[in-house]
C-alpha cells in the first residue's frame, strides 16, 4: 500500500470488520453505509452499524494459496476461502491463520469447508520498512482449535468500591511454542507481532470484564517490540477495540503508549487507578496492556543469550471502581539510572550487561520496592497469598522470591516463563493474570515488577468475590493457553522466522 | 439494431511475450493490419476506441490517446475503456447516432513488462478486499468450482468426470490455437498434462487450468451499413452489445457458483438481436480458467446450471473445437480461447472478435467451421465476472 490515507481507510473498516445492517429489509453488508442497496433513499439513517469483531463465521469455501501473491510471500502457504457470518447474510474473504501449511502437500479442503472461525487481528501483509505496517482482521482461526469462541457481553455493574482496582484482565498469546529442554516458550505466528498481542489481549480483557468499550476513557500500552519508533500501539488498540465513545471516526479516548523496558505496563497501574479514582475525570475506566514479541539477537550473536528466554505475548487490565475484582491497597516504586539492558535506537536488537543485570539491577530493584510496599502497609511475608514478580529467566523470580522468605507456594502459580517465556512489558501481568485465574476472594496479592533501565513498582492488590463471579467469562486464561492440546511446536529456524516476522 | 454498425476490417498480433516492442509497436501493427484488409488509410478515421486495462500500471503510460496520435498523425477524438467490448460497444454508439461513419477500435495491453508484481496488481485491481484477505487471481476460480461442485451436489465418479471435462476445456484450446498462428501457444497437451499440474500444484486448478499473461494488441475497423458495403465485400454486422455489472468483491455476490452478469448480458444481447442461444454457430468466451468456459456455457444459456460438463466431457474427443449441446455442434472458442491463444486484457476482446469475424465470412482457413456459419457472439470479462459484455455478430444473408 503505498498510500496512508487508503491505508488509514482500510484498516478502518478491516481491522474492526465493520458492517452495516438495513433496519428496513434486514441486509446486511461488509462496510459502512449510509443506505441500503435494496431500500434506496428511504433506508437513509435506517442503517444499523454492526460487526463482526467478536462474532463467529463459517468457512463456506477454501483452497490452497501456495503461490501466494508478492506481499504475502512470507506466509508461505495458507487456505484461503469465503466465510459467512450471521447465517450467510454476510460475506468476506479470508485466510487461516496460524497454520504452518505445507504448499507441497494436497489438502482434504472439504474437511475444513464448513467449519466455524474467529476473526484475528493480524498483520496483513508484508510491506518496506519504512511503511504504515498495515493489519486486518480478515484472517481466522478455528473455533475448535487453540482459540475457543467467547460471547462479549456487556454486563450492566452492581457495585461501586471505595479503592480503584481491577475490573477486568486476559493474557494472549500465540499458538506456536519452541520446546527446549523443561523451557517452553511462546512464538508468534508470521502475522502476530506487540501491534497483535496487544489489541487481542485488551479483546480478552473488555470480553472477561464485561464492560461497555464505551465507557474506557484511557487506554495505557506498554511495549519494547512496537514496530515503530514513532507512532503508538495504544491508538490502534483504542481504534480496534472502540475505546471511548465513537465520535464520527474518532475516538473519545486518551491513548499513550509507554516505555520503560519490562515494567513500562505494570508501572502505569497506579496512574490508571488514580485517573478512575479522580472525581469528575469523565474515565471510568483505564486499560493498560503490555505487549512484546520480545527481541533477542540470534544465538552465536552479541545481546544472543536473551535468544534462549524471549516469549510473546501480551496482558491486559481494566482498572475502575465499578465491580472490582482486586483492589489496590497501596504501591511503591523505586528507579536508579542502572544501564543493564539496553536497545539503541535502530538496533533490532538488545544488548544487556551480562552479570550486571543481576545484584545491582533485577534483585536490588525487586527487593527494595517489594520490601518498602510491605514495610508501608505494615504487612509481613506471611500476610501475603500471592507473590508475583518480573520473570526474566527461570531462575531470577526464584531466587528473589526466596532470599525475600515467599514460599514455594506463594510464588509458584505466578511462574509462567517456563510456559511462555519471558514476555518483557507483560511478563509480571502476566504472572498476575496466572493467580489471578486461581486466586480465591479475600486474598493479598503482592506484584512486583522490574524494568531494566532500572526500576521496580510493587503493588499490594486484594482479591473480592467478584474475582470468582467474573471466572467463567474467560475460557481462554492462563492455563488453558499453557495446556492447550493445539498448541504446535517447532523447530529453532522456525521459531526465527516466525518471531523475525513479515 | 437500427443503423446497423459493421466490422469490415479486424488486425491482431501475435499474443504472448513481446519483451523487444514497445506498446505503441504492437497496436501500430494491429491497426495496420486491420487497415490494408480494408484499403483504408489512416485519415479516413473520424474516431478511435481503444482498450487497455492497465497500461498505466505497467507500462507508466497515462495519456495512452496521445500516443496514438503520435501513431497516426490524427487530432480525431479519441477515447480509452478497460477492455475492446466495452470500446466496441462505445463505438457502437456512436456510429448509431451518426456521429462518424468510420472509427477505429482497438486493444492493447503489455502485461509481461510487469512480470514480477503483475499478480500483485490484477488481484488488486480485481478484488482489493479479497487481495487483502490473501487472495490471488487464480483462487476465485477455485472457489467458484468448490461452490459449483457444493451447489450441484457433484461427488464421486460424477465429480471425475466434471475435474475430466475441465482438463478437456484446456486440451480443447490448446488443439484449436495449433491451428492459429497469433496463439501464444501452438503446443498440443493431453488430459494428462492438466491432471498432473493439478497434482504437482496440489489445488483444484492447476497450470493449464489457467490462461497465461500475454503481451498483444488487435484492431477492428467499425463503419456504418453503407460505409461497409463501400470498404467490404462481406462485412460482418454487429447485432447487438450489452453489458452488465456486478460486485468488485466476489465472495459477497449473491451467487458465487455462476456470473450473474453475464446472465444478463446476455440476456440483454440476444433481445436486442433477436437471436436465441439455438441461433449461435461459434461462440467466443471468456476462459480466463477452465471453470470460466464451463460457467459461461450455462451463464449464457447454451446448457442448463449443472449440467455444462456433461456436456463437455466425452464430446470433445476429437477436439475439432465443438461441444455437443442440446444435439448440435456448438463451436466454443475456435482460436485457442484465453486458454491458448493468449489473454492480454485489453486487446483480448479483439482477438476474440477477429475470430468471429474470420468465421463468418469463411476465412478461418484451418480453423474454419462448417456452414451454416451465420452468426457468434462473443463474451468478455472486465475483472472476475464484475463486467460483462456480450456482443452478436451475423452476415448480411442472415437477415
Amino acid at each position: 500500500m503505498s498510500s496512508e490515507p487508503i491505508e488509514r481507510r482500510v484498516s478502518y473498516l478491516g481491522d474492526r470488520l465493520r458492517a452495516s445492517r438495513c433496519k428496513i429489509c434486514g441486509k446486511e453488508y461488509f462496510e459502512v453505509r449510509d443506505y441500503c442497496g435494496n431500500c434506496g433513499r428511504k433506508s437513509f439513517g435506517k442503517m444499523a452499524s454492526a460487526d463482526l469483531f467478536y462474532e463467529k463465521g463459517k468457512l463456506e469455501l477454501c483452497t490452497l494459496v501456495n503461490e501466494p501473491t508478492n506481499k504475502f510471500m512470507k506466509l508461505e502457504s495458507y487456505v484461503y476461502g469465503v466465510i459467512s457470518f450471521h447465517n450467510g447474510k454476510i460475506r468476506v474473504p479470508g485466510r487461516l491463520t496460524d497454520q504452518i501449511v505445507n504448499g507441497q502437500e494436497t489438502i482434504d479442503l472439504s474437511s475444513l469447508e464448513g467449519r466455524e472461525v474467529i476473526p484475528r487481528f493480524r498483520r496483513r501483509y508484508q510491506v518496506g520498512r519504512n511503511e504504515v505496517v498495515p493489519t486486518i482482521s480478515l484472517a481466522f482461526t478455528l473455533a475448535d482449535e487453540y482459540y475457543p469462541h467467547q460471547e462479549y457481553a456487556v454486563v450492566q455493574p452492581t457495585k461501586e468500591y471505595d479503592l480503584p482496582g481491577i475490573v477486568g484482565y486476559g493474557f494472549y498469546t500465540s499458538r506456536f511454542r519452541i520446546k527446549e529442554g523443561k523451557l517452553e516458550r511462546s512464538v508468534p505466528f508470521i502475522d502476530e507481532d506487540a501491534v497483535t498481542a496487544a489489541v487481542e489481549a485488551g479483546k480478552l480483557t473488555l470480553i472477561h470484564s464485561g464492560v461497555d468499550s464505551s465507557l474506557v476513557g484511557k487506554v495505557y500500552v506498554g511495549s519494547e517490540s512496537n514496530p515503530y519508533a514513532v507512532k503508538p500501539i495504544s491508538s490502534k488498540v483504542a481504534q480496534v477495540l472502540k475505546l471511548g465513545e465513537e465520535d464520527g471516526d474518532v475516538q473519545a479516548v486518551d491513548a499513550v503508549d509507554t516505555e520503560f523496558a519490562c515494567k513500562a505496563a505494570s508501572s502505569m497501574f497506579k496512574d490508571a487507578a488514580a485517573l478512575v479514582n479522580y472525581p469528575n475525570s469523565g474515565v471510568k475506566y483505564a486499560m493498560v496492556v503490555g505487549a512484546d514479541n520480545s527481541q533477542a539477537a540470534p544465538r552465536g550473536c552479541p545481546g544472543g543469550e536473551l535468544d534462549m528466554f524471549v516469549g510473546y505475548g501480551g496482558s491486559a487490565f481494566l482498572f475502575g471502581k465499578y465491580d472490582v475484582i482486586a483492589e489496590i491497597e497501596g504501591w511503591y516504586s523505586c528507579t536508579s539510572d542502572t544501564p543493564d539492558f539496553w536497545r539503541r535506537d535502530g538496533e533490532p536488537f538488545p544488548m544487556h550487561g551480562g552479570r550486571f543485570t543481576g545484584d545491582p539491577a533485577y534483585f536490588k530493584h525487586v527487593r527494595k520496592a517489594t520490601t518498602q510496599l510491605m514495610e508501608r502497609l505494615n504487612l509481613q511475608v506471611g500476610d501475603v497469598d500471592y507473590f508475583v514478580t518480573h520473570q526474566p529467566n527461570p531462575q531470577f523470580p526464584v531466587k528473589v522470591a526466596k532470599q525475600l522468605g515467599f514460599k514455594d507456594e506463594q510464588y509458584a502459580v505466578s511462574l509462567q516463563v517456563n510456559n511462555f517465556g519471558n514476555t518483557y512489558s507483560g511478563c509480571s501481568p502476566l504472572g498476575l493474570a496466572a493467580v489471578l485465574d486461581v486466586a480465591k476472594p479475600e486474598e493479598r496479592v503482592l506484584i512486583t515488577s522490574y524494568g531494566s533501565g532500572a526500576g521496580s513498582d510493587a503493588y499490594m492488590l486484594r482479591t473480592t468475590s467478584q474475582l470468582v463471579d467474573k471466572r467463567q467469562r474467560q475460557k481462554l486464561n492462563v492455563k488453558f493457553q499453557a495446556e492447550n492440546p493445539f498448541v504446535k511446536y517447532v523447530d529453532y529456524t522456525t521459531y526465527r522466522r516466525l518471531k523475525l516476522g513479515m | 439494431m437500427q443503423n446497423r454498425p459493421a466490422i469490415v476490417a479486424v488486425g491482431r498480433t501475435k499474443f504472448g511475450e513481446h519483451y523487444g516492442k514497445e506498446p505503441e509497436k504492437l497496436i501500430e501493427e494491429a491497426w495496420l493490419a486491420a487497415s490494408r484488409e480494408c484499403n483504408l488509410e489512416r485519415r479516413d478515421l473520424e474516431a478511435c476506441y481503444l482498450s487497455d486495462c492497465f497500461l498505466p500500471i505497467t507500462n507508466k503510460l497515462g495519456l495512452e490517446e496521445g500516443f496514438l496520435s503520435e501513431l497516426t498523425e490524427l487530432h480525431v477524438p479519441m477515447e480509452v475503456t478497460r477492455s475492446v467490448s466495452a470500446a466496441l460497444l462505445t463505438a457502437c454508439h456512436a456510429i448509431q447516432a451518426g456521429a462518424y461513419n468510420t472509427v477505429l477500435v482497438g486493444g492493447i495491453e503489455k502485461m509481461t513488462d510487469r512480470w514480477d508484481k503483475i499478480r500483485d496488481d490484477l488481484m488488486l485491481l480485481e478484488d482489493p478486499w479479497s487481495y487483502y484477505a490473501g487472495g490471488t487471481p487464480e483462487a476465485n476460480h477455485e472457489l467458484m468450482l468448490r461452490a459449483y461442485i457444493k451447489k450441484y451436489g457433484v461427488t464421486g465418479e460424477n465429480l471425475d468426470q466434471l475435474n475430466l471435462a475441465l482438463a478437456e476445456v484446456a486440451v480443447k484450446n490448446h488443439a484449436q490455437a495449433l491451428k492459429n498462428e497469433y496463439a501464444q501457444f501452438q503446443r498440443k497437451i493431453t488430459v494428462e498434462h492438466v491432471l498432473s499440474a493439478r497434482e504437482a500444484a496440489h489445488r483444484p486448478l492447476g497450470l493449464y487450468d489457467f490462461a497465461p499473461i500475454s503481451d498483444g494488441a488487435s484492431a477492428l475497423i467499425l463503419t456504418n451499413e453503407d460505409t461497409a458495403k463501400k470498404l467490404a465485400d462481406k462485412p460482418v454486422y454487429v447485432l447487438s452489445c450489452a453489458s452488465a455489472t456486478d460486485y468488485l468483491n466476489f465472495p459477497t455476490r449473491d451467487d458465487l457458483t455462476h456470473f450473474a452478469a453475464t446472465r444478463i448480458a446476455m440476456k440483454n444481447a440476444s433481445k436486442m438481436a433477436g437471436k436465441t442461444p439455438q441461433d449461435m454457430s461459434i461462440v467466443e468466451v471468456y476462459d480466463q480458467s477452465t471453470v470460466m468456459e464451463l460457467v459461461s456455457m450455462e451463464d449464457m444459456g447454451f446448457c442448463e446450471p449443472g449440467t455444462a460438463w456433461k456436456s463437455i466431457r466425452g464430446n470433445c474427443e476429437s477436439y475439432e473445437g465443438h461441444y455437443e449441446v442440446n444435439g448440435r455442434k456448438l463451436f466454443v472458442n475456435k482460436n485457442g480461447g484465453l486458454k491458448a491463444d493468449g489473454n492480454p486484457l485489453g486487446a483480448t476482446g479483439g482477438a476474440q472478435i477477429f475470430e468471429i469475424f474470420r468465421q463468418l465470412r469463411g476465412e478461418a482457413g484451418e480453423r474454419q467451421i462448417p456452414e451454416p456459419a451465420t452468426t457468434g457472439c462473443a463474451l468478455e470479462f472486465e475483472g472476475f465476472g464484475t463486467k460483462a459484455y456480450v456482443s452478436i455478430f451475423g452476415r448480411d444473408d442472415d437477415e
